[in-house]
């Protein structure tokens, strides 16, 4: 039975990774010049506002998996504070760290309307730092990462998130180009 | 109010307050469709992989499952050496493979 658990574990925590690109991308694209022409697009806004409803299960699935399975030797503490485990300390307390980061960013968006708009911005931008603990996650002790066709797919769609990123922190940082 | 005064020119949709959105060629549901879709892929896909390749050697954790086959195991192997701290008595190994006075089955060649 811990081989079935095992398994879910591995396809979860991948499905979570693509999910929460997904989320990131339909974030941050349309708010980049490439893809500023989704700016104004009502439909990649639904996206991103509905993207929980596939991240949560994902991520949710991932962590009951590795907590049944008995091989892994996950305890419930281990799934909220990070660095516990008595193995890879430093790769599953990455995958922890951007857990944690994620119940974040959720409970400060659906507290938005309590927040002032420039206080819940700067919550939502820890999206990003667990965008990045969570590739950090994956590639420190994802076990599919080792084969060469998940480990390109996960790196380059990762490549991809990161210019959009670098390049709105680079517009945010040159105001002129934007009234350009 | 003066006839010549400069009139301002009218806020543009697309930057004003009131600003629309449109639905795009795609409608929402297409693309939450779409999300759905591809985050199930991935987990069948990574699930039929995992299914696949079970062991994987060369694996970047790999949790140590030595006492718990011990513990399991104890009274069948006699040759398990098992790292313990509380037990302080010396481990004993002896080999499990007697020989036999019986004809070969195969035959090994050595270079």
């Amino acid at each position: 039975m811990d081989l079935v658990f095992w398994e879910i574990a591995r396809a979860s925590g991948l499905a979570a990774y693509a999910a929460l690109c997904i989320s990131v991308l339909s974030g941050v694209a349309p708010r980049t010049q490439a893809l500023s022409f989704l700016a104004h697009n009502r439909a990649v806004r639904a996206l991103h506002d509905w993207t929980p409803w596939i991240v949560i299960p994902a991520a949710l699935t991932h962590i009951v998996a590795l907590l049944l399975d008995a091989t892994a030797r996950i305890g419930v503490l281990d799934v909220l504070v990070p660095f516990l485990t008595s193995y890879g300390q430093l790769a599953i307390g990455l995958g922890t760290i951007s857990f944690d980061l994620l119940i974040v960013v959720l409970v400060t968006t659906w507290m938005r309307r309590r927040l002032s708009n420039n206080a819940w911005q700067w919550w939502h931008r820890v999206s990003y730092l667990g965008f990045v603990t969570m590739f950090l996650h994956s590639m420190l002790s994802g076990t599919d990462l080792t084969s060469p066709v998940i480990a390109a797919l996960s790196w380059a769609s990762a490549i991809g998130i990161g210019y959009y990123a670098l390049e709105r922190l680079g517009r945010a940082l040159n105001p002129a180009r934007i009234r350009a | 109010m003066n006839a010549k005064s400069p009139t301002l020119p009218p806020i543009p949709a697309k930057t004003g307050p009131g600003r629309k959105r449109s639905p795009g060629p795609v409608p929402a549901w297409g693309l939450k469709l779409g999300g759905v879709l591809t985050t199930l892929a991935v987990f069948l896909g990574s699930f039929g992989y995992a299914g696949a390749h079970l062991y994987v050697t060369n694996a970047p954790l790999r949790p140590a499952t030595v006492a718990r086959v011990a513990t399991t195991d104890a009274s069948t192997a006699s040759a398990t050496a098992v790292p313990s701290t509380a037990n302080t008595t010396t481990t004993t190994l002896t080999s499990a493979v007697r020989t036999t006075t019986r004809s070969a089955v195969t035959v090994t060649k050595s270079s």
